[in-house]
């Protein structure tokens, strides 16, 4: 437990003197993701500590170097988690990390994204001001809503020093089935399996195999198999012996996650249909309900973007074997999202020293 | 600001992009527009239109825009905190003829709507298909989606379903400059910032939105309400503690207190016990054995936590009776006295007890009765101060009295506003949880996205020369950590 605030705030001061860019570091568990930039490294793992933690307010405050473990093993104590179920990549992922880029886990559509948690946040501008938004309370509408605006921002508009986060109760019992139903068919069974109350809080296809994790209490999850009986025996699923399966695929272990190939992440409605990227034989793993895909493809980056555009979706081009690789890694912005982003960029950090070139060569 | 532009400069250029019959100039059809919910503030404007279509929204914008007027947007002017009052030499853009609601997607879970459908009319047309939208403020009759996404709005099933901004998918519009853009995308999340957030609660101020994509939810199966009396507020505190410690969320969970009861039992008569000083009503919602399974759990929690009479809702009927005199407590407690002055702290609930003290003392020392409805899940206060604004001198008083109100909820790590917004009511109040640089900071998010300062001027972020004249009469009142120009270092 460490309070590094004031360090890290006469590092950003100096170097937005000297007009030096700096690469925001915490675990370097995400260094893969986005675009490769080799500025002078700040240091965020030094700050660490969970600052304020009342579990009956299900709200959580930490330094921004925390490891996530550290979290999640004090929440796990106090029967509680975090909603968005994060990906903790080679158990190095801090708590900053995980809010300056953004990753949900499994269970985003069913229970929260990182944003949805954030109550409030300390950060350091690119002036090196100290300043705090939104707060600890659930609700807070004072000013503009700067704290969710830093989640997945890759630090490009903020050092993020602390966060306030909603947790939830650790659910009494989990169940796992899997369903022998085509990817194009599950996204209706999914929402039918909602719809009849059943208490959804994962799913994920991966070209065989409808898996739903359900999470209630044990009551609920003991009549789970007589309620699938009566219900759903218009197709084939099984109980899986244990609830195993969902880490690996929070943490990006299982197969179709490695950086052998370009591994696509889609964002998508879930009825949109991406099948003209797959390749056969290639990963293809669809999550969220069908409004997450992973995929390793032969298509050009510029077929998956083009795809995704015409989709109303956007792709990211996740792991790749090139990792220096800088073009083609987000979706390209419109003109006028770009001089948003620019704009904005601008009205945080206006030396341009935090993160520049991480998300977008523009800024 | 360039010179204000005339009426009957304006007028021809307005009639150009719309019917005559959508263009209120004169003083008569501009009265109902002169103010939103908080009706305290009013202001007629110069010129209210109301228009069709997203290509007459864009180009009355643009027309502002180029000509630097000042344009203010408005839906059912339910708010409160003034934030859509007009701009008395500006554009009033009344978003209420834009109500349809344009595609309910069963597959998708989500609908696609304009900005004036109701909040109520989302689930009315959804629950056909067994969906509902989850946000639910207090005005859900009559409140816009529109002014939804302007304020965040809450309501009372936040702890479970989240706020206006857990819900939406995407939002169309228009920038400043009339430019059209989509914030979100079809998807959960969307390439680059997070803009979405960053629009929805900015009060009007960084874009128009003319189509929202919202989230809906399955029904859920089955929903019980219980109604728990307790004798003493710290006790029903308490048990909202045990609750959720517990492990149970509820869908809703409110307190009201003594004050609070007698006003809503007389006027809807939904069987709350006079003699309380606190009830709370718990709605535990989900799957039918899920739902006896919580249920179960919560009757022991209260058991134990000292509640003095408990009921649950026999059936369907009950429950509607026992949410109405809730949803109705504000126009019951209006009942009471000629005025009522709504205010909008959130607290860590662990701090209620004190917070309610500290207003009971504010209540005797200014002489104003005070009621209090409480979204204890989520630790919203709303304290009703009863006063008559015809005796001159008592709106003076009750604002300071609400400003002190608002003083205590930062003090005890809350906030001036959990819901209502900041708009004009609370701008006062904002360099108590923000300091200079704070505020700085939001200055240069509205010009990065409006430099020309056309969207709603004037609302939610103060001036801040205004920010040290506020803190120079605060500081006998507030505790220096509060008031700090910045941070040491």
């Amino acid at each position: 437990m460490q309070d590094s605030a004031h360090i890290l705030q006469e590092q950003v001061r100096q170097a937005a003197t000297e007009q030096t860019p700096l690469s925001i570091c915490g675990g370097r568990s995400k260094k893969f993701y986005g675009r490769p930039v080799d500025h002078e490294r700040l240091q965020t793992s030094a700050h660490t500590g969970i600052t304020e933690y009342s579990p009956t307010e299900l709200v959580i405050t930490a330094r921004a170097g925390t490891p996530l473990q550290d979290i999640e093993s004090t929440l796990a104590n106090n029967g509680q988690m975090l909603a968005c179920e994060p990906p903790d990549f080679d158990g190095k992922s801090t708590f900053g990390g995980m809010l300056a880029a953004g990753l949900s886990g499994p269970s985003r559509p069913f229970r929260a994204a990182v944003q949805d948690t954030v109550l409030g946040c300390t950060i350091l501008n690119g002036k090196g001001e100290i300043l705090r938004f939104g707060g600890k309370v659930m609700k807070n509408v004072a000013g503009y809503d700067v704290s969710r605006l830093m989640v997945g921002a890759l630090g490009c508009l903020g050092v993020i020093l602390e966060a306030t986060v909603k947790v939830i109760p650790v659910p009494a019992a989990e169940m796992t089935v899997a369903f022998a139903i085509s990817r194009s068919k599950s996204v209706a069974l999914v929402n039918n399996l909602r719809s009849q109350g059943m208490p959804v809080t994962a799913s994920v296809h991966d070209g065989q195999t409808l898996r739903v994790r359900f999470s209630a209490g044990r009551r609920e999850i003991d009549s789970m198999e007589d309620q699938l009986e009566k219900h759903y025996s218009f197709v084939e699923w099984q109980r899986q012996d244990d609830n195993s399966y969902w880490p690996p695929l929070r943490h990006h272990e299982l197969k179709g996650f490695d950086a052998e190939k370009d591994t696509w992440r889609l964002s998508t409605a879930p009825t949109a249909d991406v099948s003209e990227l797959a390749t056969p034989d290639q990963p293809w793993i669809t999550e969220w309900g069908g409004a997450l895909h992973w995929l390793q493809t032969n298509a050009t980056p510029e077929q998956v973007f083009d795809c995704l555009a015409s989709q109303g979706g956007h792709a990211t081009r996740f792991r790749r074997p090139d990792s220096q690789a800088q073009e083609s890694i987000f979706q390209p912005l419109s003109p006028l999202h770009m001089t948003w982003h620019k704009q904005l960029k601008q009205a945080f950090d206006p030396e341009n020293i935090l993160n520049p070139g991480r998300m977008y060569a523009e800024f | 600001m360039a010179e204000p532009v005339s009426l009957e400069t304006l007028l021809p250029q307005l009639q150009g992009i719309l019917e005559a019959q959508y263009i209120l100039s004169t003083r008569e059809q501009l009265k109902p527009f002169e103010c939103d919910g908080l009706s305290v503030y009013r202001e007629l404007p110069l010129v209210a239109v109301l228009p069709g279509t997203s290509e007459e929204v864009q180009a009355i914008i643009r027309l502002c825009h180029d000509q630097h007027i000042p344009l203010v947007t408005r839906g059912a002017g339910t708010g409160l905190s003034a934030g859509a009052k007009p701009h008395p030499q500006g554009v009033l853009l009344v978003l209420t003829r834009m109500n349809r609601i344009l595609e309910i997607d069963t597959a998708s879970l989500t609908a696609k709507v304009q900005p004036g459908v109701r909040n109520l009319a989302i689930s009315e047309a959804a629950v056909a298909h067994g969906l509902f939208y989850a946000p639910d403020p207090s005005s859900q009759i009559a409140c816009s989606i529109g002014g939804n996404i302007a304020e965040n709005a809450g309501g009372v099933h936040c702890l479970k379903y989240g706020l206006t901004v857990h819900n939406i998918i995407s939002l169309e519009g228009f920038t400043a400059a009339g430019e059209a853009i989509t914030v979100g995308s079809a998807g959960l999340d969307s390439a680059g910032f997070n803009l979405q957030s960053l629009v929805i609660g900015s009060e009007g101020m960084l874009m128009v939105v003319t189509g929202i994509t919202v989230k809906l939810l399955p029904v859920p199966q089955q929903t019980e309400v219980l109604l728990a009396a307790f004798d003493a507020i710290e006790t029903a505190g308490q048990a909202v503690s045990n609750i959720i410690a517990a492990g149970i969320i509820p869908g809703g969970l409110e307190m009201m207190d003594n004050n609070a009861i007698r006003a809503a039992e007389d006027y809807a008569h939904a069987g709350y016990p006079r003699d309380a000083a606190a009830i709370l009503l718990i709605e535990i919602d989900g799957s039918s054995i899920n739902v006896e399974e919580q249920l179960q759990v919560t009757r022991q929690v209260l058991k134990q936590s000292g509640v003095t009479s408990l009921k649950v809702a026999a059936d369907d009927a009950e429950r509607a009776l026992m949410w109405k005199g809730r949803k109705s407590a504000f126009p019951a407690v209006g009942r009471l006295s000629p005025d009522y002055y709504c205010m909008d702290g959130t607290i860590p609930r662990s701090k209620l007890a004190e917070v309610l003290n500290y207003i009971d003392s504010l209540s005797k020392e200014y002489g104003f009765p005070v009621a209090n409805v409480f979204h204890a899940g989520d630790g919203n206060l709303h304290p009703l101060i009863l006063f008559d604004a015809n005796i001159p001198g008592q709106l003076e008083q009750v604002e300071t009295m609400g400003g002190r109100i608002l003083e205590k909820c930062i003090t005890v790590g809350g906030t001036i506003t959990g819901e209502h917004g900041v708009g004009l009511e609370k701008i006062r109040q904002m360099p108590l949880q923000f300091n200079d640089q704070e505020i700085e900071q939001f200055h240069r998010v509205k010009t990065a996205l409006d430099p020309e300062n056309v969207l709603n001027p004037g609302k939610n972020i103060p001036l801040l020369k205004h920010c040290q004249e506020y803190r120079a009469l605060a500081a006998d009142l507030v505790p220096n950590r509060l008031l700090s120009q910045a941070e040491p270092g």
